[in-house]
């Protein structure tokens, strides 16, 4: 079934960005870490909605890609300009 | 006309939403319509994103500094996404649930390449060394004023290792 095999590489790679996110050398490094387990956990969410049928999950899918975009652009900001809001 | 037919005309037509049309069966049972409808388009782009999405990953652990793997996940992550909602899209039955599915999918196509150019360019002026090889150029230091004329770093990070 192709939804399992799907679960399974976005787990993998949920499972690969969180190393890079403990591990990374630089600061960029965790950033563009967090931001892609972000995008995967979305994408692992609606996989899930597909197995299992809820639509639920698919608001649950919105809501984490919008705060990891959220999170992302504070977190460059930040490092930017040193505060987030003006 | 066939139920499944008759319910897909339904909600093209606006007049009833997918998830609450039921179909009377042919015993006269009345069953509930099913969610998810899995065709061979569907399967292939889901198998196409997912494979992707791993492939950026791999991209994440093996490339050797910042720019390389922010380039490898953002692309990646951008077609990936791509495919794999448009395949969940194909394979849910019903306007309220492959609209939503579009909706995330059409958020990830236009921030997943803005939060990547805003991480990238917070690295340049923050001072993270890109990889080197010989005869690499640093086009926008070249161009001096430029860079010259936006933000400074506002104090060093702790913890801040340039050479990772």
């Amino acid at each position: 079934m192709v939804v399992n095999i799907a679960l399974g590489c976005l787990a993998a790679a949920v499972l690969i960005a969180l190393y890079r996110v403990l591990r990374g050398p630089s600061w960029g490094d965790r950033i563009t870490a967090f931001d892609f387990v972000s995008v995967s956990l979305a994408a692992l969410i609606v996989t899930l909605a597909l197995k299992t049928g809820l639509r639920s999950f698919l608001d649950v899918a919105l809501i984490v890609s919008i705060l990891g975009f959220l999170g992302t652009v504070a977190f460059a900001r930040y490092l930017l300009r040193g505060k987030v809001m003006k | 006309m066939t139920p499944r037919l008759r319910r897909t005309a339904g909600v093209l037509a606006g007049l009833a939403p997918g998830g609450l049309w039921v179909v009377a069966g042919e015993a006269g049972t009345v069953a509930a319509a099913p969610v998810v409808q899995s065709t061979l388009i569907s399967e292939l782009l889901i198998l196409f994103g997912c494979l992707f999405i791993l492939a950026g990953a791999i991209g994440l652990l093996r490339f050797p500094d910042f720019y390389t793997r922010l380039h490898a996940t953002t692309k990646l992550m951008t077609l990936g996404g791509l495919g794999l909602f448009g395949g969940a899209a194909v394979a849910f039955v019903g306007f309220d649930a492959t609209s939503r599915v579009l909706l995330i999918a059409a958020f990830l196509f236009l921030t997943t390449p803005l939060s990547s150019y805003m991480i990238a360019r917070a690295g340049y002026l923050r001072g993270l060394t890109p990889y080197r090889e010989e005869g690499s150029v640093d086009e926008w230091q070249a161009k001096g004023d430029a860079v010259a004329s936006l933000p400074r770093p506002v104090r060093p990070i702790p913890g801040n290792d340039p050479e990772g």
